[in-house]
Parts: C-alpha cells; sequence; structure tokens
C-alpha cells in the first residue's frame, strides 16, 4: 500500500464541493423515504449519518427504470430519428458499497459483450467510484460468500474506511491516485490510523455472517435442471413480481417499447424481469409460463449460465433480493439446497 | 390464548387435516431467514406443520396462493385473510369445499417500517420487539422502549372492521375486538382530501415517478386474480409498459377500480411496494367509497354476488346524466 | 468462482448505436395465407441499398415506428439482393400494423443478426429441409441460397407441411421447386382436405416414411416449437447424429443483441448465438424450455 491518505468526516462537504468542480457528484439520498444515489445538493452531508446500503442499487444511475433511446417524427419526407442525447456528465459516486461496485463490473461486461450498449456505456464511462467500506452489514448481506468482502476495493477508484471521526483514503486505480493528487483538505495517515482501518475491515468481514457455498454450483444446477420437484418446492412462495430482479444490481433484462401522438413519437427501453410470465411469452405458447421454469431461470442466470459466459457469478450478495422481498424468498437457501451431484 | 397456544393447536390441526386426508396441502407461515420476519410455508408434508408459528408478524395474505395451488388446501386465515377468500369463492376462482379455513383473530400486526422511521435504525439493529396487549416493547442496545399500538401497528390493522375471521372452519383463539383507531399522517385520505386539487395532483406525480413496476402490489393481492393483467395487453394498449408516472398512476387507478369490492383492506400492496408509495390511500378511499355507495362490505357474504357482477334496477345511477 | 476482477481505469466509448433503426420502404406485399404475407422491401439510404450484406438464416428487427418492433428472419436469398423480403404472421400489435401497412410505407430495420446456417459446413452435404407453416421463410432463404449455387451442394430434399393446403406459404416457390428435377420436394398437410391430392400427416411422420439418408446429410429444421420437438427424435431414428441437425429457432427476441435476456436457452441467446443451432448444442434444454 502507498501511503495513504485520510480526511475528518466534517471536511466532507469539502471535498465533495471540489470534486463538484469537475464531475456530477452523486451521494447517498433520500426520495420519498426510498435510498438511491442521486445529484449531491452542494450541502448536505447528512447523508453520512446513514451506515447501510441504498434500496436503488446502482445501476439505476446507468441504466434506468426507463429512458428514452431516441425520438421520432414523420413529416413529408418520411420519419426522421433522432437518437437521444448522449449523458455527457462525468460521474463521480460517493459512498458506493463495494458490492455495487463488483455489480458495475459484472453489468460492464454484458453491456460490453459483442454490441456494446451506448446508452449504458456513454454514462459509465468517465465515472470514477468512491468506495466506502461497510461497518454495519445487513442481516440478508452475504458478499463474503461471493467473493467479496464489506471492504473489497476491487472495483473502486478510492476506497474510503470509516474510522471513527475521519475516513481512511486508499487509492485503488491510476484515476483515483491522480484523483486523491490534486484534492486539498486531505492529511497524511498515520500508522495508527492504518491499523484501525485494518481492524475496521477485520471486524466488519466478521460481521457478515450468512454464508453460501458456492463450490460447484453451476455443476450442481446443471445437473439438476430437469429436477422440476426441486424447482416446484423451491419457487412455491414467489409471487413473480419483479422487486428481486429490478432491485438487484447485477440484473439487467429490459424490454422496448414505443409510445406516439400523431405523428411525433419515441421509443423507450425499460426494467424487465424474468419473473414475468409475459417477458417470454410469444403469440401461440410461453417457454417460461410456469412459475418454476421462471424461478429456475433467474437462479440459473446468476449461478451457471452467466459463469459460462463471462467467468463470473451475477450476483454480488448485496442482499436486496433478500431484505426486499414481499415474501421473504431467500436466493441464499435456494443455492444451499440445491441437490448434490448423485 | 398464547401465540404459543395457538401454534400449538395449528399444528394439531394441520397435522391432522394432512394425515386425513382432508386437504393436500397446508398454507401457513414460518420463522423467515430475517430477523422477526415470518415467510408463508406452503407444504405437503405432514412433518413441516411442526415449523407453523403464528406471531404479530404474519404480514402475508396467503390467499393469494389458492388460485395456483391444486387439490384441498388448508390455509390459516387472519381475519381481512379470510374475506379475500370469501371473495375467491364468490368469484368462483375457488370452491368452498377445496378450502379449509383455520381461523386466527388477529389483534393487528407490527409495522416494522414504522420501527424502522422512529427509531433510525433498521429492523436487523433490533434487539427483540414484542406485542404486551396495547402497548408493543422494543429492546434496543439493550434498552427497552415502549410504544402504543397505535403508532406501530399497520395502519389497515388500526382501521381493521373485522379482526376476527367471520368465515372459518375451525377458530384458533378467541375472538378479538377491532382497535378502531384513526389513522393521521401526511398520506391519511382526509390529509390528502384536504389539500387543493393541483396540490393533490402533484403530490400523487411524485408518488407514482417512483414506481418501478415490479407489480409486487398486483402480484400480493388475491383480489387480483387475472389471468392475464390489463397492462400486458397490447391490442389495445391501455397503459404504456414504460414506467412514466402518468401510466403509474392510470395503472394503479385501473387496478384499483378492478378490485372494488373485492379489496378488503388487508394493506398487502402498499407493504409490498419497494418504493414506498401509499397505495393504501387508494384502495382504502375505494374501499370507503364502496362502503357508502353500496354498503357492501368484500368477502363478508360468501353467498353475495360480487359488487361488480351484479346489478339491481334499483340501483341509483346519477352518474349518468 | 468470484466476482472477475475488471481492470480499472478502463474506460469505454460508445462510437454506434446498434438499436437505432435504418429506414426502409415496402415495395410489394404477397397474400401468403391468410394471416401471413410476405413484405418486399428496401432501404431508402441509397448508400446502404448497395453495401447491405445478410446471411441466409439471420434475422432483423423490424419496427412500425410509434407501434413497437419484431424479429422476423431475412427470408430472401443473399444470392438475389435486388430487394429484401421478410414474412410474418398476424399475431400481436405489431404483425397487426405491419399487415396493415401498403407498398411506399416506411418501416424501421435494424440488423442483419444472429449467425446464419453455416455454409461452409453445408458445403458438399445432402441437405435435408424439413420445414412447418411459416417456419419455411428461413429455409427458403437458404434453398434459394443453394439453388443458386447448386454445384456446392449434393441432393437437396425438402418436406414441408402444413395445417391445410391455404396455411402452406410460399406456394409459388413450391411450385418452382416442384418443378426443378434437382430437388426432391415433398408437401404434407396435416389433416384430409378436398382441395388436396397430396400427402397426408405430420411433418415428423412424413419425415419418417421419407427416411431421407443421414449418410453425408444434414437436416435443417424450421416450425412450429412442437414440430420441431417431435422431429428431432425421428432424425435420431434415421440415423442423424445431433451435429448433423440444424434448426432455427423462434423467441421472443426483442433487442435482437443479446442483451435484454428473454430469448436464452440455457446460456445461449438465440438471438446471439443462434438462431441456428445445432442439436447438439441445445439438446440439454430442448426437452424442457423449446
Amino acid at each position: 500500500m502507498s501511503t495513504s491518505k485520510k480526511i475528518s468526516k466534517k471536511d466532507i462537504g469539502k471535498i465533495l464541493s471540489q470534486w463538484s468542480q469537475e464531475f456530477t457528484v452523486l451521494v447517498p439520498s433520500k426520495e420519498g423515504n426510498v435510498s438511491k444515489m442521486a445529484r449531491w445538493d452542494g450541502k448536505d452531508t447528512r447523508f453520512m449519518d446513514s451506515h447501510r446500503n441504498t434500496v436503488h442499487p446502482v445501476k439505476a444511475n446507468f441504466f434506468p427504470p426507463m429512458e428514452e433511446m431516441f425520438s421520432f417524427q414523420k413529416n413529408k419526407e418520411g420519419y426522421h430519428i433522432e437518437p437521444a442525447p448522449p449523458d455527457e456528465h462525468k460521474l463521480l459516486i460517493f459512498a458506493i458499497r463495494p458490492c455495487d461496485a463488483n455489480a458495475l463490473a459484472i453489468l460492464d461486461m454484458a453491456f460490453k459483450d459483442g454490441y456494446e450498449d451506448p446508452y449504458y456505456l456513454s454514462r459509465r464511462k468517465d465515472t470514477v467510484l468512491i468506495g466506502l467500506g461497510c461497518t454495519n452489514p445487513y442481516d440478508s448481506c452475504f458478499c463474503t460468500s461471493m467473493g467479496g468482502s464489506p471492504s473489497d476495493s476491487t472495483n473502486v477508484d478510492i476506497m474510503l474506511t470509516d474510522i471513527g471521526n475521519e475516513f481512511l483514503i486508499e487509492e485503488i486505480s491510476e484515476a483515483g491516485k491522480e484523483l486523491v493528487a490534486k484534492t486539498e483538505d486531505l492529511q497524511e495517515a498515520k500508522k495508527a490510523d492504518e491499523a484501525k482501518a485494518k481492524k475496521v475491515k477485520e471486524t466488519s468481514y466478521d460481521k457478515v455472517t450468512r454464508k453460501i457455498d458456492t463450490r460447484d454450483i453451476d455443476k450442481k444446477l446443471l445437473a439438476c435442471f430437469e429436477n422440476k420437484d426441486y424447482w416446484e418446492k423451491v419457487s412455491a412462495k414467489c409471487i413473480s413480481c419483479g422487486i428481486c430482479t429490478f432491485l438487484c444490481p447485477t440484473c439487467y433484462c429490459f424490454d422496448i417499447n414505443d409510445d406516439s401522438f400523431k405523428k411525433r413519437g419515441a421509443r423507450f427501453r425499460s426494467w424487465d424481469s424474468c419473473a414475468f410470465p409475459v417477458y417470454t411469452r410469444m403469440p401461440m405458447e410461453n417457454p417460461r409460463g410456469e412459475k418454476w421454469r421462471r424461478v429456475r431461470q433467474k437462479v440459473c442466470h446468476k449461478f451457471e449460465f452467466f459463469p459460462m459466459n463471462f467467468g463470473s457469478i451475477a450476483c454480488v450478495g448485496c442482499g436486496r433480493c433478500i431484505r426486499l422481498c414481499p415474501v421473504n424468498w431467500d436466493i441464499t437457501q435456494t443455492i444451499e439446497s440445491v441437490p448434490e451431484i448423485t | 390464548m398464547k401465540n404459543s397456544e395457538i401454534e400449538q393447536r395449528l399444528r394439531q390441526e394441520a397435522k391432522a387435516l394432512l394425515e386425513q386426508g382432508k386437504v393436500d396441502c397446508i398454507i401457513g407461515y414460518e420463522t423467515g431467514s430475517l430477523k422477526f420476519t415470518t415467510t408463508p410455508l406452503i407444504t405437503r408434508n405432514k412433518d413441516d406443520v411442526e415449523r407453523l408459528i403464528v406471531s404479530p408478524f404474519i404480514v402475508n395474505n396467503l390467499s393469494v396462493y389458492l388460485t395456483e395451488i391444486k387439490g384441498k388446501v388448508g390455509i390459516i386465515a387472519k381475519g381481512c385473510d379470510s374475506r379475500s377468500i370469501v371473495n375467491l369463492i364468490q368469484d368462483n376462482k375457488i370452491a368452498r369445499e377445496d378450502v379449509v379455513i383455520m381461523g386466527i383473530p388477529c389483534p393487528g400486526l407490527i409495522d416494522l417500517n414504522k420501527i424502522e422511521l422512529s427509531l433510525g435504525k433498521d429492523r436487523d439493529e433490533l434487539d427483540n420487539v414484542t406485542r404486551d396487549n396495547d402497548r408493543v416493547v422494543i429492546t434496543i442496545d439493550g434498552k427497552e422502549k415502549d410504544f402504543p399500538i397505535t403508532e406501530v401497528l399497520f395502519d389497515n390493522c388500526l382501521e381493521c372492521e373485522f379482526p376476527t375471521p367471520r368465515e372459518y372452519d375451525v377458530l384458533l383463539g378467541e375472538p378479538c375486538a377491532p382497535v378502531k383507531s384513526e389513522v393521521s399522517k401526511k398520506t391519511s385520505i382526509k390529509e390528502l382530501e384536504a389539500m387543493p386539487r393541483g396540490e393533490r395532483w402533484n403530490y400523487w406525480k411524485e408518488e407514482f415517478s417512483r414506481c418501478i413496476r415490479c407489480y409486487a402490489c398486483r402480484n400480493v393481492c388475491p383480489a387480483c386474480f387475472c389471468q392475464r393483467c390489463f397492462v400486458e395487453e397490447s391490442e389495445p394498449q391501455w397503459v404504456s409498459p414504460t414506467p412514466k408516472w402518468q401510466d403509474n398512476l392510470m395503472f394503479q387507478v385501473t387496478r384499483n377500480i378492478h378490485v372494488a369490492g373485492r379489496c378488503t383492506d388487508c394493506g398487502e400492496c402498499e407493504r409490498a411496494c419497494p418504493m414506498n408509495i401509499p397505495l393504501r390511500s387508494l384502495t382504502k378511499k375505494m374501499y370507503d367509497i364502496v362502503d357508502e355507495q353500496f354498503h357492501y362490505k368484500a368477502g363478508t357474504d360468501k353467498n353475495a354476488s360480487p359488487l361488480l357482477t351484479a346489478y339491481e334496477a334499483a340501483e341509483v345511477e346519477d352518474f349518468i346524466r | 468462482m468470484t466476482v472477475t476482477d475488471m481492470s480499472q481505469g478502463k474506460r469505454f466509448f460508445a462510437s454506434e448505436n446498434v438499436y437505432l433503426p435504418h429506414i426502409a420502404i415496402i415495395e410489394k406485399v404477397i397474400d401468403e395465407t391468410p394471416g401471413v404475407k410476405t413484405f418486399h422491401f428496401n432501404f431508402k439510404d441509397e448508400k446502404l441499398r448497395k453495401e447491405f450484406s445478410f446471411k441466409s438464416g439471420q434475422f432483423a428487427e423490424y419496427s412500425v415506428l410509434g407501434v413497437g418492433e419484431a424479429p422476423f428472419c431475412i427470408s430472401s436469398s443473399p444470392s438475389r439482393s435486388d430487394h429484401l423480403e421478410f414474412a410474418t404472421q398476424q399475431v400481436g400489435k405489431v404483425t397487426n400494423a405491419l399487415h396493415r401497412l401498403g407498398v411506399g410505407a416506411e418501416i424501421g430495420f435494424r440488423g442483419p443478426y444472429g449467425n446464419g446456417f453455416p455454409l461452409d459446413f453445408l458445403q458438399g452435404k445432402n441437405l435435408v429441409f424439413v420445414g412447418g407453416g411459416i417456419g419455411l421463410a428461413p429455409l427458403r432463404s437458404l434453398i434459394w441460397n443453394a439453388i443458386d449455387n447448386r454445384d456446392k451442394y449434393e441432393n437437396i430434399d425438402i418436406i414441408y407441411g402444413a395445417r391445410s393446403p391455404d396455411d402452406l406459404c410460399f406456394k409459388y416457390d413450391l411450385d418452382t421447386w416442384d418443378k426443378d428435377k434437382t430437388i426432391n420436394i415433398i408437401s404434407t398437410i396435416d389433416r384430409e382436405d378436398k382441395s388436396w391430392s397430396g400427402r397426408v400427416g405430420f411433418v415428423p411422420k412424413v419425415l419418417e416414411e421419407v427416411a431421407p439418408s443421414a449418410s453425408n446429410a444434414v437436416a435443417i429444421v424450421c416450425g412450429p416449437p412442437v414440430m420441431i420437438r417431435f422431429t428431432f427424435p425421428v432424425l435420431i431414428k434415421l440415423g442423424f447424429t445431433p451435429e448433423q441437425m440444424i434448426t432455427t429457432l423462434e423467441k421472443k427476441m426483442t433487442c435482437g443483441i443479446g442483451k435484454c435476456g428473454r430469448c436464452n436457452i440455457g446460456n445461449l441467446y438465440v438471438c446471439r448465438d443462434g438462431p441456428v443451432f445445432t442439436y447438439a448444442q441445445i439438446k440439454n434444454f430442448v426437452s424442457s424450455e423449446y
């Protein structure tokens, strides 16, 4: 580790103001009591009082619930198509949690693979992620089973660790290094600060008590793909709503629909979910009309198919799907109960 | 009767139903995977009934599963749930003889969201939450805090008319009286009706701007039993699948009309909403309209015709001008 | 397995927007059967008209702007390139809107997408086409391609069926192929019909009766899912290996480029990894989700 820096919590507003000169700064915010990353108002730093992750995953800032893809109008010469203007804001996301940062790395792969997705990637371009380690994970969190941890800094540019009245600052990427170098009001961290941070990280790690074993999970899922009894059992209480997928930081399914009025209109993209029967419904038949098939798809996509295509499980253990589920359907229980290969 | 005693009777009852072949399946509640949480238990295995529980956190309206489960079902039902079951019988979605209702008088459920809001702590940070008659005692960081139930029960529980199931095969526990407390907060109907029209429009615009169309409100609702929901129709397309606030509002308003006379004010739509939209302010208003205009209370008479499918010549039609 | 480490500092730049449709103009509309039409079209942009290329078996997303978008294969052959064709059944919002369009109307076009038929693999082989209903559309592109390059292929057998004589698509092609001595074509309908003197029976059954040899052959199958499901076992019985069986699948494909998620069969996306697959690729999932 290079020599690290630190900042007093009461000075957070100062550095955010500096960064606002260059970036659009997003911080954990509340809208109608639902937390999400939103534009910093330039003053309020009370968001630092909340120690926990947002309801909306950070994906919503790059892949919003809905967005216009292009507009069109018809005149004498025919149709004219006007693409939605690219998002030119350089985003800085402050206090992104390690799981959500890891999830962005997963989305990056999906949206970059094959045909590049211009809407997601233009927003994602040049973003800076300032990670904040979790000191108080939810009882639904299981990041440590998914290769992450409350202090995982793999996919952030700068990592902050709460050491009491201050944050320890670690430069992770080149972009992070550059940003720290030009940021004023930072102090040199002392050995004792680093030791304190190390202790905080260890304690936080142990606070994640929900554990699952994902060894050979892809093989086990392949083996039980046709095990209808198993899938019917684990899907019985699912109500096929979209909460777990919409608010999953790695789910990226979408739908495309047009709206028009007279000779003008626009095409929109919006979140879609494999939990909905209509998602795969074709006029003559529906390959996933039954609930167990949809639950199987959700689980297998994350733990079998995505790993086959990208070499990584599409789950970061943020626990949103568990804590937001109206019927407490728990993916960790499902993964733990996948039959062993006989 | 204590919850633990009700639980014992419930388990015996459920086990007997399965053993005697009177039902193929039991739907009840078991301990959930998160603190205080309960989760639906749907089982055909008699050994599983030992996991059945009763607590102030049995939030789900289990009747939502009745239309998808094959065979005869033994189901645990609170007051509101039993009314939903009666609705399904009225609408011919299920047959009375195919369901064994194990009724539980419900003194009201604890709304963990309210506790979280007032304490600024999440549910998993609380040590303990217990109901003691008209009070709820919350232990946090080793210290006890006392709340009157009017502050921590769900709004719909505070305004519940029939906490004790009226339709049941067996009633577990003694009937309990309604809490009958008026809800007063920003999202209450009274407050909303007091708002100037423009302000109220803006209020709903803001609320429905958050909607992500996860359809949890619809899918937890036992009254929303349509095989194919109008929002999924494309010819004609009633609302856009894109979650614009206007379409979100239209979806919810239309859904509300569809469940008029079926909504039992179980509160599940609002509880399930991950975007914290005060949906009950709409459904309860409709519930009241149905009551005032038609003198009809959903799910209180299994032999009655469903409100929206019956018509009497004497009905007032002064809305047609 | 863990979350993959993405190298930091990697920044993206998206230069082209694959979701923007090109405008194309309908040049001809053919009524194939009640409810099925073929559309001939060409790009509005002169440059694109010249430069556009595709492979038999590829598909595209067609839109009626303001109504929506839907995927159909390009049913014409790249070997006949003065215009493009697609055929569609009237089954939903977008297809209803398309069916209302006439000559001169503008539509949106994104594509071509998907892999197309493996022409290199097919060269020098006996081709056995098995089609049902509108499933002939993608096969037709390849059949014409093969006819226009007849010396590159050995025998060509076509077994094609529909519910009734009225439901047979591309009758003008069937007639032409029937007269072509280098092709063996058998048409069948599901049930007896007064106006029909040909073969009667479901496609898989007729295939079993005709029993084309599996030797140096590749079977190319396309039709309704239920037909495809029953055709594979027959082909296996006839000695075809999973690698010798090719199909082109239809799923709900919204984006066409492997992102929106719904068209997967296991880890494969029909739109991106298909729509043309060998049976070997999908056999683990066929019984279940196709």
